[in-house]
């Protein structure tokens, strides 16, 4: 079984450290629903610098792929931007999309962004997901 | 304009003209200017909603920033829609402001717009009047926006008994658009009705 602090995906306060009383505040928000709505009403930041960096080329071969941005073909050993959703597109159609916002244009799958408000929001989302599968596992486990 | 709107916009015709929703009558794009930047965009009502029949003409307004923002869409053709305004077509819809992405294209929006037609969010309104009819009396809502259908989309339902409180207060001197705004608004109660507008 897994302690508080881990099963929360908390840290216990080190020596001296004061409480974010602010993050207690988002959390309370957030268990009765109240931020939900607003967080998710507002575009999400731009995509991490570093991670739009490293975003890897890759050399089209074959044919038939179009750009989901400018929807021009791409041509055969171009060199193209890949996402981590595997979907391909122009540098110069990519990144300014990226500079805005953080997700796919196809598929909106998320890269990490550099703010940690947003961060801290996305994790705590995905926590409590895996809390409510966690309770559900534990709830077949006694009655099935 | 930016090039890369206007480029988009020539391919994304393309794509809606060759679509098979346009093949269906379902959606249709024509272009106003010769810069791509203002269009006319028409969709038909979805079958088994208050909307059948009827043909909803819609402004579309490309910005330079298209397709990283995403485009300016309103009703022109009047509708009674709990997340399209009565009054001036304005639309609320998330994918028209936060959820754009930019693969998106006037195909993926006028469908969208097309699916807000038969499933309405009425806890996100546009119109709180509408949106407040749609959650206590669903009936009068469907009756109130079958009948706009008829009027302003040229839907088949008639409904004379609509018809006739109209008249009644275009006798009295009202403007017949306001007298429909008002009834609509007072679920049909002409003596409410006539209140407000005379108040």
């Amino acid at each position: 079984m897994a302690d508080y602090f881990q099963e929360m995906g908390w840290q216990p306060l080190s020596e001296g450290q004061a409480p974010n009383h602010l993050l207690h505040f988002a959390r309370l928000f957030r268990d009765y629903n109240i931020f939900d709505e607003s967080l998710t009403q507002s575009l999400a930041p731009p995509a991490s610098k570093s991670v739009v960096e490293n975003l890897p080329s890759i050399t089209i071969n074959g044919q038939g792929v179009k750009c989901p941005v400018c929807l021009k073909e791409h041509s055969e050993g171009e060199t193209v931007k890949k996402m981590p959703c595997n979907h391909t597109f122009h540098a110069e159609c990519i990144l300014p999309w990226l500079a805005k916002t953080n997700s796919c244009p196809l598929c909106r799958f998320e890269l990490a962004t550099d703010d940690e408000d947003y961060e801290a929001f996305r994790k705590e989302k995905i926590r409590a997901k895996a809390r409510e599968a966690d309770i559900e596992i534990l709830h077949n486990s006694m009655f099935s | 304009m930016a090039n890369i709107a206007a480029q988009r916009i020539r391919r994304e015709f393309k794509e809606v003209i060759k679509s098979e929703e346009v093949a269906k009558c379902a959606i249709k794009v024509e272009l106003l200017n010769d810069s791509y930047t203002e269009l006319k965009g028409e969709i038909t009502g979805p079958p088994d909603t208050a909307y059948e029949g009827g043909t909803f003409v819609l402004e579309i307004k490309v910005p330079e920033t298209y397709p990283f923002n995403p485009p300016k869409v309103r009703f022109i053709t009047k509708i009674w829609h709990p997340n399209i305004s009565s009054v001036t077509g304005a639309i609320c819809l998330d994918i028209l402001k936060d959820q754009w992405a930019a693969a998106m294209t006037l195909r993926t929006v006028l469908l969208s717009l097309q699916a807000l037609l038969s499933a309405a969010e009425p806890d996100d309104p546009q119109d709180a009047v509408v949106a407040k009819q749609f959650k206590e009396n669903i009936e009068m809502f469907q009756m109130t926006a079958r009948h706009w259908t008829n009027v302003y989309a040229g839907g088949p339902h008639v409904n004379k008994e609509c018809d006739d409180k109209i008249k009644r207060l275009v006798d009295m001197g009202v403007e017949e658009h306001q007298a429909r705004v008002a009834l609509s608004s007072y679920n049909w109660d002409i003596e409410r009705a006539t209140e407000q507008l005379f108040s």
